[in-house]
């Protein structure tokens, strides 16, 4: 009786969660980093 | 201005509770791991010289001899020797064997320690940290090394 | 203010800096996983499954190097009270936070097949999520204090000073599979082991490996670079609206006496 799994099973879901947090992170950054800069930019603007 | 003054201190006694919170989960789960020396299992010359009691739940770990793997008539029961290269131990374990626990490869196994038998109810496989192409598998890592450099 | 002086050169830098790392980083990161999973070859004893070490590792190695960051940028923030150092240490507790998770999750899915359980309570481990517990109890440290006028002074130095102290962690983590027996197999990669090609690890796997460890450094560094950035421009943001409303008070003739 020996254990018999499918590795690509496996593979899969490490790489999905993998990418799509990594791909979250960096566009949640970048874009609250567009809108804190815009933000200080108007911020700025107004004398 | 006092009213959002005191919100923003109440905000940071929270987040400052929740600080000390999670310092001392993490704390308890340092301790959890530093039991026994923070040693995950014994090694069979460990086990022979302090054998725990019987009705003591312990992990053994070490490599499984090559050709002491024997399959009992039922099918299910399997009985090996585990050594740690200095001395060697009996193991039986009746269940679903997980697929890399092969004979020459490493295993935990967890389970009791009665008069010189280790009864195991479970068992992981512990990979050591090489890692050969498939490809090359039956060579030793040398020569697979060997058969790298030559290729190149 | 003259701490102003620096970040407007950070920004020359960072304006440029930050983009190129992350497009350069997704795009290298990609091609080494493309590689080593579309290409490499299966491991001799743990066939297809040891593809997700192309993910692992690199998650691992920016989860310590997230704290190893949080430590230097701390000290300093507490020795030389540079303004930059606090932004930087703050900016770098989410993607460390974020990697740590993920090396957690995906050494969890490679330990079922391979070890046969998602999870033990062996030092590596466990040391690893006592990480990740260390990022949260940062990131709430830092969230609490961030409002204080200036960085590595009152109550922001209590994270500055939690970061140097959670450093010790580091080398616990590392030497864990060494000190104590664990079900964690030891290291695989060492400098003299990659040079000469005679490490543990067969160069098949080395090669996609280190190139994907290089593509997650790029993300990483981008995205320190992007929240640092964002933390600037927000301090920024929040420091000219108080002259204003200072000057508008002064205007007025609401005179504090605190002022």
């Amino acid at each position: 009786m020996r254990e018999a799994l499918d590795p690509w099973q496996f593979v899969t879901a490490a790489y999905a969660i993998g990418a799509i947090t990594t791909l979250a992170m960096v566009a949640g950054s970048w874009l609250s980093m567009r809108r804190a800069e815009k933000r200080r930019d108007k911020v700025r603007e107004i004398q | 201005m006092t009213g959002t003054g005191l919100r923003a201190k109440h905000q940071r006694l929270v987040l400052l509770g929740v600080a000390l919170a999670v310092l001392l989960v993490a704390g308890l789960l340092a301790a959890w791991a530093l039991r026994n020396q923070a040693s995950y299992f014994y090694v069979p010359s460990e086990i022979l010289a302090k054998p725990p009691e019987a009705d003591r739940s312990v992990r053994l770990g070490g490599m499984v001899v090559r050709g002491s793997m024997k399959d009992a008539p039922d099918g299910v029961t399997v009985n090996f020797l585990v050594t740690d290269g200095k001395q060697q131990v009996p193991v039986r374990f009746a269940g679903i064997r997980p697929a890399l626990f092969v004979e020459g490869s490493g295993v935990v196994a967890e389970g009791h320690w009665t008069d010189g038998l280790f009864t195991a109810d479970n068992l992981l496989a512990k990979h050591d940290e090489k890692y050969t192409p498939r490809e090359m598998q039956g060579m030793t890592t040398d020569q697979a090394h060997k058969a790298i450099a030559e290729t190149k | 203010m003259h701490g102003f002086a620096n970040p407007a050169r950070f920004l020359r830098i960072a304006t440029w800096a930050t983009p190129l790392c992350l497009i350069a980083g997704l795009l290298i990161a990609s091609a080494a996983l493309v590689w080593g999973v579309g290409f490499g070859p299966a491991d001799a004893l743990q066939g297809d499954v040891v593809r997700i070490i192309y993910l692992h590792v690199p998650t691992a190695w920016l989860g310590m190097m997230g704290w190893s960051s949080i430590a230097i940028a701390s000290f300093v923030e507490i020795v030389w009270r540079h303004p930059l150092a606090g932004i930087a240490a703050r900016a770098a507790a989410l993607p460390g936070a974020v990697f740590t998770a993920l090396c957690l999750i995906t050494g969890s899915i490679w330990g079922r097949p391979a070890w046969g359980t998602w999870w033990v309570w062996d030092g590596r481990l466990t040391s690893m999520l006592v990480l990740l517990f260390l990022y949260f109890g940062y990131m709430a440290l830092a969230g609490a204090t961030q409002h204080d006028e200036a960085p590595g002074q009152g109550q922001g130095r209590m994270a500055a000073i939690f970061g140097l102290i959670g450093a010790v962690n580091i080398p616990i983590i590392h030497y864990s599979v060494l000190w104590w027996n664990s079900l964690h197999q030891p290291p695989s990669l060492s400098v003299s082991g990659v040079v000469t090609g005679t490490g543990p690890m067969a160069t098949s796997f080395v090669v996609p490996l280190l190139t994907s460890v290089l593509g997650f450094t790029l993300i990483y560094t981008g995205v320190v670079l992007a929240r640092m950035r964002m933390i600037l421009a927000d301090s920024q943001a929040e420091a000219r609206l108080r002259r204003k409303a200072m000057a508008a008070q002064a205007r007025s003739g609401a005179l504090a006496e605190g002022w």
